[in-house]
C-alpha cells in the first residue's frame, strides 16, 4: 500500500511526479512551521486531528485558493481600487495636477491583460517542448499573482515569463535560465529572475497545484472500468475533453471548482452520456447508498453532481478562448500611461523612491555601525542584550 | 597545628595568630570563628557561626600596620565597604560618629563588621541580596503565569545589580519603598510563611528525632528480651539434658526451632513501621497555555480509497512509452506506472462532492488581507 512518504523518480516529465509531490508536501509542512499566517490555521487542523481531512481539502489549493465568484471579484475591484489610488498618488507627487486626464485601468481590463498572457504561456511550452504539466502550473501562478498585485505595478508580459521559469523548477522540469532567456526576444535574464522572489511571495509560496488535465486522465483511465464502453469513442472524447480542459485555464474555474469537477464538466461537454454513466457509477459505488427508482421525483446524487457542472461548463464555453488582441492592444496602450511610475526604470518617480531606499539604506547602515562602535567602546563586542534595538529597524526590506 | 586548624574549618582560635608567627608568612586564606564581639554581622554559616577572614598578608590601610608587627591584627568591614583594624576603629569611632579616613561617608562604630570573604564585593553582594531577599519574597505560585513570574525576577535582579554597582541609587530605593509599599500584605504573609515553614520543619525534625531515639530503645529492650530468652532456654536445655533420658540431638533440635520461631515473630512485627514522607505541598495556580504538539501530516492519504478501485490495465496512450521501456532507462529506481494511475484516479474523484463558495462572507482568504500589499 502505498504511504504518503513514498519517493518515486522517472525521467518521464508526466508521470514521476511523486516525488515531487513528496518533496513539495515536506516544503509545505516547512513552510507552515515559518510562515505564521499558516501557522495560526495548525492548531485548528490538529485539533480535529482525530477527523484528518481528506487530501484534496487538506492542500493549499483548498485552503488558500478556493473563492467563490463574488469574493473573486471583490478581490479584484478592491485590488484594483487600491492600486489607482497610490498610482494617482504617485502622479501627483510627481508634477501635480498630471493625473487628472489618465484614464485608469478597472478590473475587467486588468483580467483581460492577465487572461492574454495565460493564452501565451502554451505557445512558449510548445516551443520548449514543455509537458502539460508545466504550462497548467505557469498559468495558475499567473492568475493567483495577480489576485495580490495589479496589472499596473507588474506588467504580466513580465511576470508570465518569471511564472513559467518558476513552475519549471517547482515542477521538476528545469532549464538553464541562459537558455530560457536566449529563446525569448529582448528578454535578459534579469528581466525572468528580478522579481521571482515577489511571484514565490505572493503565490504564499503554495507551490503545489491540483491540474485539471491529471483529474481528466484519471477520469480516462476510470471511465474503462465501466461496463461496455467504446474505447474509440472514449479516445475521441478524452482528446475533447483535454482541449476543453486547456480551454478552462483561461477562465475563473480552478479558483473557484474542485479539479475533479473540471475534468469531468469537460469530459460532459465531449460526451454527456460517458460523463452521466460515470458519475451514476460514482454514486452508486458501495460508499453511497444507491437511490432507489421509486423516489425519482427528487434529484439523485448523480444528478445533482451533473447540475453542479452546468456553470462550469457554461464558463468554459463562455470565457474559455484568448481574448481579441485589438482590444488588449488598447488595453495595453492606455497601460503605458498609467503605469505605476515607481515601478518604471528611469522615471523621476522611480529615481525618487530609489534614492529614498538608498538613504534609507545608508541610515540603517550608519546606525548599525554607531551600535558596533558603541558596543565596541563598552568592552561588550556582542551587544548587551538581545534588545529591541536590534530587531526594530529590520521592517524596511523593500520587496520592489 | 595551623594547617590542621583551617582545614577543618570551624577551630576557635581567638586572635590565633600568635603561634603561627614562627611559621612561613604565607598568604593562605585562614577561616576563623568568633563569638560574637561587639561587632555583629557577617554571614554565618548553617551552624549560625560566623567565620571570619583572616590572612597572613593583612594590613589596615589606616594605619598600615600589618600583622608582622601586630599579630593580634583584626580587620573589620565598615558600612560603606572599607577594612579598618579594631585599633583604628576605637581611635576614630569612640567619640561618636565621623567620617571614613577612605571615603568620607560618616560611619558609626557599631557598624562594622567582620569580614567573611576575601573579596569585599562578594561582601557587599552577599549583604545587598539578604537585605533584598526578606521584602522581594514573593514565590513562583504568586503569579498567573510563568512570564510574570519571569519578569519579576528580572526586576529583582536589576535592583540588586543596581544596589551591587551603586548605579542609580535613590531611584532604586525608591522602586524598593514602592515595592513594600505595593506588596506590603503579600510580603507580610509569604514572611508568616516562611517561618510556619521553618517551623514546620523544625517540629518535624523534632518528632523525627524522638521516634528514632524510641526505636533505639526499643531495639534496646527487646534485644535485653531475647538475650534473657536465650538464656532461659539454654538453661532449660540442660535441665532437661540432665533429667530426661531422651535422645540428645533431638532435644537440641527442637530448642532451636522454637528459637528461630521466636525470632521471626518479632522481627516480623518490629519491621513494619511507615515512615511518613514528608512533601512541601504547595496550592499552584497555573494558566499556562497547553502546547499542542506539532502533527506534520494532517491529511487523509486513504481518504478516497472507497471512490475508485484500481485495476490492473489500462488503455493508456500517455503512458504508453514508459510502460514500454523494458530496460528502465526513463524510470528511476522504485517508480511504478501504478501509483502514477492511482494518483491520477485519486485527482479525478477528490472533491467531486464540494459545493463551490457562495457570498463574500464564507471565507477570507489570504488574497484579501494583503491585498495591497504590491501597491505600498
Amino acid at each position: 500500500m502505498p504511504g504518503p512518504g513514498r519517493i518515486v523518480y522517472t525521467q518521464d516529465g508526466d508521470l514521476g511526479d511523486n516525488k515531487r509531490l513528496a518533496t513539495l508536501s515536506l516544503f509545505l509542512i516547512v513552510h507552515q512551521a515559518l510562515n505564521p499566517m499558516a501557522a495560526e490555521q495548525t492548531p485548528s487542523v490538529a485539533s480535529t486531528a482525530s477527523a484528518r481531512s481528506p487530501l484534496y481539502e487538506a492542500s493549499t489549493q483548498y485552503r488558500h485558493w478556493r473563492f467563490s465568484p463574488e469574493q473573486l471579484a471583490h478581490t479584484r475591484t478592491t485590488l484594483n481600487e487600491a492600486a489607482v489610488k497610490v498610482i494617482r498618488d504617485a502622479f501627483e507627487a510627481d508634477s501635480p495636477g498630471t493625473s487628472a486626464d489618465v484614464s485608469f485601468l478597472d478590473a475587467d481590463e486588468e483580467l483581460l491583460l492577465v487572461k492574454l498572457y495565460a493564452s501565451k504561456v502554451s505557445q512558449f511550452c510548445g516551443h520548449f517542448r514543455f509537458p502539460e504539466e508545466v504550462e497548467a502550473t505557469a498559468v495558475t501562478y499567473l492568475k493567483r499573482f495577480y489576485l495580490k498585485n495589479t496589472v499596473m505595478d507588474w506588467h504580466p508580459k513580465n511576470v508570465m515569463l518569471t511564472t513559467l521559469f518558476l513552475a519549471t523548477k517547482t515542477t521538476n522540469h528545469p532549464i538553464a535560465l541562459e537558455h530560457f532567456a536566449a529563446h525569448i526576444p529582448r528578454t535578459s535574464p534579469s528581466d525572468v529572475v528580478d522579481i521571482e522572489f515577489l511571484v514565490a511571495q505572493s503565490l504564499g509560496f503554495d507551490f503545489a497545484v491540483w491540474h485539471t488535465h491529471r483529474a481528466l486522465w484519471g477520469l480516462w483511465l476510470d471511465l474503462q472500468a465501466l461496463p461496455d464502453i467504446d474505447l474509440n469513442e472514449l479516445r475521441k472524447a478524452y482528446d475533447i475533453a483535454l482541449a476543453h480542459v486547456r480551454a478552462s485555464r483561461l477562465t475563473d474555474a480552478e479558483l473557484i471548482y474542485a479539479p475533479s469537477q473540471i475534468a469531468l464538466a469537460c469530459m460532459s461537454l465531449a460526451s454527456p452520456g460517458l460523463a452521466s454513466a460515470w458519475a451514476r457509477a460514482k454514486c452508486s459505488s458501495p460508499g453511497s447508498t444507491p437511490g432507489s427508482p421509486s423516489d425519482s421525483s427528487s434529484p439523485t446524487p448523480d444528478t445533482a453532481m451533473l447540475q453542479l457542472l452546468e456553470p462550469i461548463k457554461n464558463m468554459i464555453l463562455t470565457q474559455g478562448s484568448p481574448p481579441e488582441v485589438e482590444a488588449v492592444r488598447e488595453v495595453d496602450r492606455r497601460l503605458k500611461l498609467c503605469k505605476n511610475p515607481e515601478k518604471i526604470v528611469g522615471s523621476n518617480a522611480y529615481n525618487k523612491k530609489r534614492e529614498e531606499q538608498e538613504r534609507k539604506a545608508a541610515e540603517k547602515r550608519t546606525r548599525k555601525a554607531a551600535q558596533i562602535r558603541k558596543a565596541m567602546a563598552d568592552g561588550d563586542p556582542f551587544g548587551s542584550e538581545l534588545g529591541d534595538q536590534m530587531l526594530v529597524d529590520d521592517d524596511d526590506d523593500d520587496d520592489d | 597545628m595551623t594547617s590542621r586548624g583551617w582545614l577543618r574549618g570551624t577551630t576557635v582560635r581567638k586572635g590565633g595568630a600568635s603561634s603561627s608567627s614562627n611559621t612561613t608568612r604565607n598568604s593562605t586564606p585562614q577561616i576563623q570563628s568568633t563569638s560574637t564581639t561587639v561587632f555583629g554581622g557577617g554571614v554565618k554559616d548553617p551552624s549560625g557561626r560566623t567565620s571570619e577572614y583572616f590572612s597572613m598578608d593583612d594590613q589596615c590601610p589606616v594605619c598600615k600596620s600589618d600583622r608582622y608587627l601586630n599579630p593580634k591584627l583584626r580587620l573589620l568591614v565598615s558600612a560603606c565597604y572599607h577594612k579598618m583594624c579594631e585599633s583604628c576603629i576605637d581611635r576614630l569611632f569612640t567619640l561618636g560618629p565621623a567620617p571614613c579616613p577612605i571615603c568620607n561617608k560618616t560611619l558609626r562604630k557599631l557598624a562594622f563588621t567582620p569580614q567573611t570573604f576575601e573579596d569585599l564585593d562578594v561582601e557587599k553582594e552577599v549583604a545587598v541580596r539578604r537585605r533584598i531577599a526578606k521584602d522581594f519574597n514573593k514565590r513562583q505560585e504568586d503569579f498567573a503565569d510563568n512570564r510574570a513570574y519571569n519578569d519579576y525576577l528580572e526586576e529583582v535582579e536589576d535592583i540588586a545589580f543596581n544596589l551591587i554597582n551603586g548605579i542609580d541609587i535613590p531611584q532604586t530605593e525608591a522602586r524598593i519603598a514602592q515595592y513594600k509599599i505595593e506588596n506590603a500584605a503579600i510580603i507580610e504573609d509569604n514572611l508568616r510563611k516562611e517561618e510556619q515553614y521553618a517551623q514546620y520543619l523544625k517540629e518535624h525534625e523534632e518528632a523525627e528525632r524522638l521516634e528514632r531515639e524510641q526505636r533505639a530503645e526499643e531495639l534496646r529492650k527487646l534485644e535485653e528480651a531475647e538475650r534473657l530468652e536465650r538464656e532461659q532456654g539454654r538453661q532449660e536445655l540442660i535441665d532437661k539434658l540432665e533429667t530426661s533420658d531422651k535422645d540428645v540431638k533431638k532435644l537440641i533440635a527442637r530448642s532451636r526451632a522454637e528459637a528461630a520461631k521466636r525470632v521471626a515473630a518479632r522481627t516480623s512485627s518490629s519491621l513494619q513501621r511507615n515512615t511518613p514522607g514528608f512533601l512541601r505541598s504547595r496550592p499552584t495556580r497555573s494558566t499556562a497555555i497547553p502546547d499542542v504538539p506539532h502533527v506534520p501530516i494532517q491529511d487523509d492519504w486513504y481518504a478516497y480509497e472507497d471512490k475508485f478501485t484500481l485495476r490492473k490495465d489500462y488503455d493508456d496512450p500517455v503512458s504508453e512509452a514508459v510502460r514500454r521501456d523494458r530496460e528502465g532507462i526513463m524510470r528511476a529506481g522504485g517508480y511504478t506506472i501504478e501509483e502514477a494511475w492511482e494518483r491520477a484516479l485519486r485527482f479525478a474523484v477528490a472533491g467531486l462532492d464540494l459545493q463551490p463558495l457562495q457570498g463574500l462572507q464564507s471565507q477570507i482568504s489570504p488574497a484579501d488581507q494583503d491585498a495591497a500589499m504590491a501597491s505600498a
